[in-house]
């Protein structure tokens, strides 16, 4: 299976040589001490994440089978797929929880299991994993940011900043237990982002979430675009598109595509207009120079015009399609760039 | 961050947690409570058997009753000067440690693999430190509630006023101090048992049948083979008290250093070995 890499945002850095015996990584408070990243803006390894020909099998079940995959610094980055996909078997092995059966992953140069490497520089929410219940909120936090080598006073003043960015500085003294689901993801989120980790995996981070708060959720982590690798799995395709740079649709263990999102929806390549019922001018619109060919779809009144990415961009596309349909006095009813997400998945994945 | 770094900080939280606890409170507060009561009522019969002797014969009525108990002479020698009260704790504390560690232990690895709460762990920890913080965290649980345990008898001995202070304080911290390495020994079997399971209910079964077994097979079976021995000691009787963690009292209480170093290296083996084998099974599997 060929490598595939995400889109770069961020300026690229070398990534460290991959070792099991690297040095212990330097806390996030030592980083800026240093002046090597700052809180908003941090250089980006120029590869975060590399699988190559990653293979788990759970007996004769092969989760994931042979994904090759490479994410680079800085960008956002979706798994997409299916229930029983591999998202979170992919997932897994990325935060050390799983070993592949064959094949080998790196996270900023090191295996996912070479904790002293990556203490403090990677951060992850597991997908339905329990907060203890028995801890207070602020303790967990704190716990957890000394494990990630904080001091005291530091681990308090980072837990007490992620669980503000999170809108849960309330729930400082609130035992992780009587949490609702929607606080204890947030909590979740917060200790994924402790100490300011340089890539952040993220499982199903509004799953389960009523609209508001998977909205908030969203805006969380658009916020820390730029500071971070994200790498987020999610069934809520919609999310995906409107948050990654990049993404990869996993089925039934394979990678299918991956690629920029703009590369996978086609927006660089298609435009969609809804037609309302009535006459469409279809060949006027294909004889524009800047339309490749354009097709209408009468079952779904989709008009569906292709173009040369390289020569003019979907915006142009846009104005020059509507204005040959208005004068038309065409109706219509909307206009999209791509296919969307979604319906680039379903044709994936969607083959028997 | 040095793993030593690491064990530390999960130990500090283990006994937090188990301390804090619904749990751990009721247990300590049960321990506290039963295992004083029952010592002083051994205490109250013995006494009442010896009313009125003078100290030279109850000394000597306490010597022998420790040589039957402990099954060795120079040990019931040594403990016939020991405040008779504190020596009563001793097994008793022993006794009802496995119990404490069993239900305060059961479930400190796979409760958090079960809900996959160890995973915010493992990402941060080394899981060797992560294991061996869980027993270390364990130990010093069960350390703490003998410990209370032990206070307690000290104070009721020393407010009885029939020992001297100077021998309640060198016997109190001596006899206790008996009981650290055995509790050690059942909470290495416990959490290497109890982490083999995803679900605490069936950790909580197999461990609690694995004590029993050992007890059984370290304690009665023994007690059964030496009694059809004519005159005692059956070479295999001895041999299995040997895989019996509770045995190793009479070593650790003997005068003589080597059987103490013997009895300790036996416990830390039985600590160790375990605790070893439960992290490597750790490291290599799936979360």
């Amino acid at each position: 299976m060929s490598e595939s890499t995400a889109p770069v945002s961020g300026a690229p850095a070398s990534a460290p040589p991959p070792s099991e015996d690297a040095p212990e990584s330097q806390s996030p408070a030592s980083y800026r001490a240093a002046g090597t990243t700052g809180k908003k803006k941090k250089k980006h390894a120029d590869i975060a994440v590399r699988l190559s020909n990653v293979t788990k099998r759970f007996g004769d079940n092969t989760a994931v089978n042979s994904v090759s995959l490479r994410i680079r610094g800085g960008s956002v980055y979706g798994l997409i797929g299916p229930n029983g996909a591999g998202k979170t078997t992919t997932f897994s092995m990325l935060a050390g929880y799983l070993r592949p059966t064959e094949g080998s992953l790196e996270v900023l140069g090191f295996s996912p299991t070479n904790v002293p490497a990556l203490r403090g520089r990677l951060g992850v929410l597991p997908q339905d994993a329990m907060l203890p219940a028995s801890d207070k909120v602020g303790e967990f936090l704190v716990h957890m940011g000394r494990l990630q080598n904080l001091s005291a006073e530091e681990a308090e003043k980072e837990a007490r900043e992620t669980l503000a960015e999170v809108e849960g500085k309330d729930w400082w003294d609130q035992k992780c237990g009587t949490l609702s689901h929607g606080m204890a993801k947030r909590v979740g989120i917060a200790q994924a982002f402790l100490g300011d980790p340089e890539v952040v995996l993220l499982d199903e981070p509004t799953a389960g979430l009523d609209p508001r708060i998977a909205y908030e959720v969203r805006q969380i982590i658009k916020g820390r675009k730029g500071r971070a690798t994200l790498i987020v799995s999610s069934h809520n395709l919609q999310e995906l598109e409107e948050i990654c740079d990049g993404a990869a649709i996993l089925d039934r263990g394979r990678l299918v595509a991956s690629g920029s999102i703009s590369e996978l929806t086609g927006s660089a390549e298609e435009i969609h207009i809804k037609i309302a019922p009535g006459p469409l001018p279809l060949q006027k619109v294909i004889d524009l120079p800047v339309v490749k060919h354009a097709e209408f779809v009468e079952e779904t009144r989709d008009l569906v015009i292709y173009f040369e990415r390289k020569q003019t961009d979907a915006e142009t596309v846009i104005g020059q399609a509507l204005w040959v349909l208005l004068q038309d006095r065409v109706m219509i009813s909307g206009v999209t760039k791509g296919r969307g997400l979604e319906k680039r998945v379903i044709d994936l994945t969607d083959n028997g | 961050m040095k793993p030593i770094q690491e064990i530390g900080l999960i130990v500090g939280r283990e006994l937090k947690k188990n301390l804090r606890g619904v749990k751990g409170l009721i247990l300590l507060a049960l321990s506290l409570i039963g295992g004083t009561a029952v010592a002083l009522l051994l205490v109250k019969a013995f006494q009442r058997k010896l009313e009125g002797a003078n100290p030279e014969v109850l000394r000597q009525a306490q010597g022998e009753l420790w040589s039957e108990w402990f099954h060795d002479k120079a040990v019931g020698e040594h403990l016939s000067t020991a405040p008779i009260s504190l020596v009563f704790m001793l097994p008793l504390c022993i006794w009802l440690s496995p119990a404490l560690i069993w239900l305060a232990g059961f479930d400190g690895v796979s409760g958090e693999v079960q809900h996959r709460t160890i995973r915010y762990w493992t990402v941060r920890t080394r899981r060797v430190s992560y294991y061996v913080g869980k027993f270390l965290g364990l130990w010093a649980t069960i350390t703490v509630m003998t410990l209370a345990m032990h206070l307690l008898m000290w104070i009721v001995t020393l407010s009885q006023g029939l020992y001297p202070v100077g021998d309640v304080l060198l016997w109190g911290p001596r006899l206790w101090l008996v009981s650290v390495p055995i509790v050690g020994a059942w909470c290495g079997i416990a959490v290497l048992i109890g982490s083999l399971f995803r679900t605490p209910i069936t950790s909580l079964l197999v461990v609690g049948f694995s004590f029993f077994g050992i007890f059984v097979l370290g304690s009665f079976v023994p007690f059964i083979l030496d009694s059809m021995v004519r005159g005692g000691g059956s070479p295999t009787a001895n041999v299995l008290r040997g895989f019996y963690p509770n045995g190793y009292d009479v070593f650790m209480l003997s005068p003589k250093i080597e059987r103490v170093a013997i009895g300790l290296a036996a416990c830390l083996a039985f600590a160790g070995v375990p605790t070893a084998l439960g992290a490597f099974i750790l490291e290599k599997k799936d979360v």
